[in-house]
């Protein structure tokens, strides 16, 4: 794995090619598992296309997950351009969550500052615990993979403590939830009847920002300590700092990521908000190729999945486990072709002084 | 005795346009210990990998007990009898002896590992050759000298005839070394030829019986071992070699001011052995010091400290009149101080970014190459557009990944680099190993055209041809100490005497 999504990090918009490939190889092998399992090959992929595109309610469900999916990939990409394993989106995205939950009911103010205020406040709580998970990195050489994954754990259970405790709404029945967020604080829906919000727009500013961001010194002092923390400390850079630093930026994409939901679709916190998000959050990354604009498209594809994936089941009759056997094969043939690609460029180059 | 067991004819490796290994004969004799000596990149090591399979030769055949045979892999060469210990342990820490064992073997595809069979071949491995290795104990427990003896015990484990030890007494405290000449011994009692690469001139003459002397891949000599009659000095001779031309025209060093002052320094390495001991001298502006030494003698962690790197025990260093003892890399940067690591691949360069960012690690958050708040890939590429012009290196363009430069245009982007900020003070680390020959002059030319600019440059080499030809002063280290700081007058078997520990007094005895 180290080396793999390094090679990743280099290319450009103009090289999702091989992206490309393990998608449409995941559909060939996809196709012979649909023939043998005696469905119709055409039938699936043309529900599926359909469910997820085939209307404007299908369309704005596909692009209302992929908001959430696209922004924590972000700040996964952010982690692991730096070579930092980043795994647990999940903890951060519900940090940011239960914060703008929090501020929305408990204080009150006018809905203007409010959403400011909660902005600000997942954005602060992003960058604080993702400077915890740096520091424990940077200081004490505790290995990103396990305590992100831990602290998933740990986030997970004590948003069940907040919901059946002291954040249940005390009018609501006794079900495990928190009131709900005043309307007027709420992001306005795009379309009437669909759960489209102009979050949409706020996760479109953010892949800018760090398409931009990639441009500027902190962003190529980012990939420096990815690509060699031996060079960077050489070249005068503090390695430590630049790893709280990418673990704080890469941690507040997630959380904003749990604000924009809370804001958009939620309305309140509840118990397992994240779902599966942080993990396809990391596909998602890596198949576009840790490029702001590659993890765009490769949300939207990873989200069409999902909801084509239910009509394809309520229509067709063929499983949604497809879909997961979809996602799986992706992953399989992103990380093959990464492997080759590291294979033909030894082949190449870099034999000298061997 | 006296029948070879090993017979390895005409072999020939390349590297690129390198030879490795170039036309070399070698002979090993059934129960003898044959030492293969040569400095660090004459091909000891190429040799010995061609011979365990891990190499493929280019030309030569390899003959053991008379019948020709290919080696294609390291299996194959355990099938022959053939056991290799490497420099660097390959062991996992957390696991036990026993363990490390099977995973370092070939073991034939059994259904299910048989750990008691083999903690048994250990005991008795063990006790044959006084090993005192305990299957049970975990690597971590062990120490260095322990370490070593569970690598020869995978290397012996099948009927092992040829056991090959690459540098074996590098990694060892001078009591384990003896230890370690013990089993030795042991193993040649029994039969068993060993063939011991090394560069220390002393454990040559100790344990081997013949040695072979290996100079930039090619055989130079080969001669039995008597104790009584083989002197250091003959085997430096051969090793160091010819006397060396002078081709650089050197005008006499115009010594002004210090630029650096090194006072007692000492440095501990990573496993807190004492690396640097008390070391002391100066660099002044317009000279060249040249720190002459066999790898492994302290300088890797001298440069370290140098440019902030590592953190010095005790000792002061000063830069231009500041105290730059306890400064970040960062803040030496700053004063003026230029460095280009001894692994360019590692330390100096990405090797996955093109010519331009990497011209430009140093200073890609300075005006002009950040404007505002983004880099400006204009002006990194315009600057790099005129160093690839000035440090002549060979690509069609500034967006050319490094790692399809050759070695020696990669060298000259560093150069090119650490050049562009006009240093006070170069340190430059084996800046010509691995590289042709028109790249090599290049780069000591450019040495020398600073140094006459009045830059103060610290060369560390082991190069003797190389230091001759460009330093002013000569620094000899060993073993973390300075042996002594010589003019270029006092000759290159001196030097290299030296360099192989050999005090004064002994030297003209």
């Amino acid at each position: 794995m180290r080396n793999l999504v390094i090679k990743q990090a280099r290319l450009g918009i103009q090289n999702l090619l091989p992206s490309l490939i393990s998608v449409l190889l995941a559909c060939v092998v996809t196709t012979f598992i649909l023939l043998l399992g005696g469905y119709s090959p055409v039938a699936a992929f043309t529900n599926l296309f359909a469910g997820a595109f085939g209307n404007p309610y299908r369309l704005s469900e596909t692009f209302v997950k992929a908001i959430p999916i696209a922004v924590i990939a972000l700040g996964t990409s952010v982690a692991f351009r730096a070579q930092l394993w980043n795994i647990g989106g999940n903890s951060q995205y519900t940090v940011g969550a239960i914060v703008a939950v929090a501020v929305n009911i408990y204080l009150d103010l006018p809905p203007l500052l409010l959403f400011l205020l909660s902005f600000l406040a997942a954005l602060l709580a992003g960058l604080l615990f993702g400077s915890l998970l740096g520091l424990m990195k940077a200081k004490l050489n505790a290995n990103e993979v396990i305590t992100t994954l831990m602290f998933d754990y740990i986030v997970a259970f004590l948003l069940s403590w907040l919901v059946y405790g002291p954040m249940m709404d005390p009018e609501g029945g006794g079900f495990p939830q928190t009131a709900l967020i005043p309307d007027a604080v709420m992001f306005h829906k795009l379309l009437a009847g669909t759960r489209l919000h102009t979050g949409l727009f706020v996760a479109l500013v953010l892949v800018i920002l760090l398409y931009l961001f990639w441009k500027t010194p902190q962003g190529l002092t980012i990939n420096m300590v990815g690509h060699s923390k031996s060079v960077a400390k050489a070249s005068g850079i503090n390695v430590s700092k630049t790893i709280v630093f990418t673990m704080a930026l890469s941690a507040a994409f997630a959380a904003l990521a749990g604000w924009i939901d809370a804001l958009g679709i939620h309305g309140r916190l509840q118990d397992n908000l994240p779902g599966t998000l942080g993990s396809v959050a990391i596909v998602v990354a890596l198949l576009g190729r840790l490029h702001p604009i590659g993890i765009a498209f490769s949300a939207i594809f990873f989200s069409a999945l999902m909801v084509g994936g239910n009509t394809m089941q309520r229509f067709a009759g063929i499983p949604f486990s497809l879909v997961t056997i979809i996602q799986g094969l992706v992953i399989i043939f992103v990380i093959c072709g990464s492997v080759f690609e590291i294979a033909h460029s030894r082949k190449q180059g870099g034999s000298h002084d061997a | 005795m006296g029948e070879a067991i090993l017979q390895m004819k005409g072999i020939s490796k390349f590297f690129g346009d390198m030879a490795a290994n170039d036309n070399v004969n070698f002979s090993l004799e059934k129960g003898t210990v044959h030492g293969l000596l040569g400095e660090n990149g004459a091909g000891k090591t190429t040799l010995m990998n061609v011979l365990f399979g891990l190499l493929k030769p280019d030309g030569g055949t390899i003959f053991i007990e008379g019948n020709p045979v290919t080696i294609h892999s390291p299996a194959q060469a355990m099938e022959l009898g053939i056991g290799m210990v490497h420099q660097h342990f390959m062991l996992v820490p957390t696991m036990t002896v026993t363990e490390n064992v099977m995973l370092g073997l070939h073991l034939p595809k059994f259904p299910l590992l048989n750990p008691s069979l083999v903690k048994q071949r250990i005991n008795e491995l063990s006790q044959q050759f006084a090993l005192d290795v305990d299957p049970d104990a975990l690597i971590s427990q062990l120490s260095v000298g322990q370490q070593q003896r569970v690598e020869i015990i995978t290397a012996l484990y099948h009927e092992t005839t040829i056991l090959i030890l690459d540098e074996p007494t590098a990694v060892l405290t001078p009591d384990e070394a003896k230890e370690l000449f013990v089993i030795l011994r042991t193993l040649k009692a029994h039969g068993t030829s060993v063939v011991l690469i090394s560069h220390k001139l002393e454990e040559i003459i100790a344990i081997a019986d013949e040695v072979t002397v290996l100079r930039n891949g090619e055989l130079v000599g080969f001669t039995k071992i008597d104790k009584e009659v083989t002197r250091k000095e003959d085997l430096s001779a051969m090793m160091v070699g010819r006397e060396v031309s002078f081709d650089f025209k050197k005008q006499k060093g115009t010594s002004m001011h210090e630029v650096l002052s090194v006072r007692e320094l000492c440095v501990n390495n990573e496993r807190g052995v004492q690396a640097l001991d008390h070391m002391t001298f100066t660099v002044r502006r317009g000279e060249i010091l040249a720190i002459a030494g066999v790898d492994g003698n302290g300088q890797k962690e001298l440069c370290e400290v140098l440019t902030g790197l590592r953190q010095p025990g005790s000792g002061a260093i000063t830069l231009n009149g500041n105290d730059i003892t306890q400064a970040s890399p960062k803040q030496i940067n700053e004063l003026n101080v230029a460095y280009v690591p001894e692994d360019r691949q590692k330390s100096g360069l990405i090797m996955d970014w093109d010519i331009s960012k990497n011209l430009v690690l140093k200073n890609f958050r300075k005006k002009p190459f950040t404007k505002g708040l983004f880099l400006s890939k204009k002006e990194m590429d315009e600057a790099a557009e005129q160093a690839v012009e000035a440090f002549k290196i060979k690509t069609d363009q500034v967006s050319t990944l490094v790692k399809n430069l050759s070695g020696g245009n990669q060298q000259k982007v560093i150069l090119a680099r650490e050049l562009a900020t006009d240093p006070d003070l170069l340190i430059v680390s084996h800046p010509t190993r691995g590289l042709d020959i028109g790249a090599m002059e290049y780069v000591r030319s450019i040495l020398i055209a600073k140094r006459n600019a009045g830059v103060g440059v610290l060369l560390v080499s082991a190069d003797l041809e190389e230091i001759f030809q460009t330093a002013d002063r000569i620094l000899v280290i060993y073993n973390g100490r300075v042996m002594g700081i010589v003019n270029p007058d006092v000759g290159i078997q001196k030097v290299g005497q030296m360099m192989a520990g050999i005090t004064t007094g002994e030297a003209h005895a």
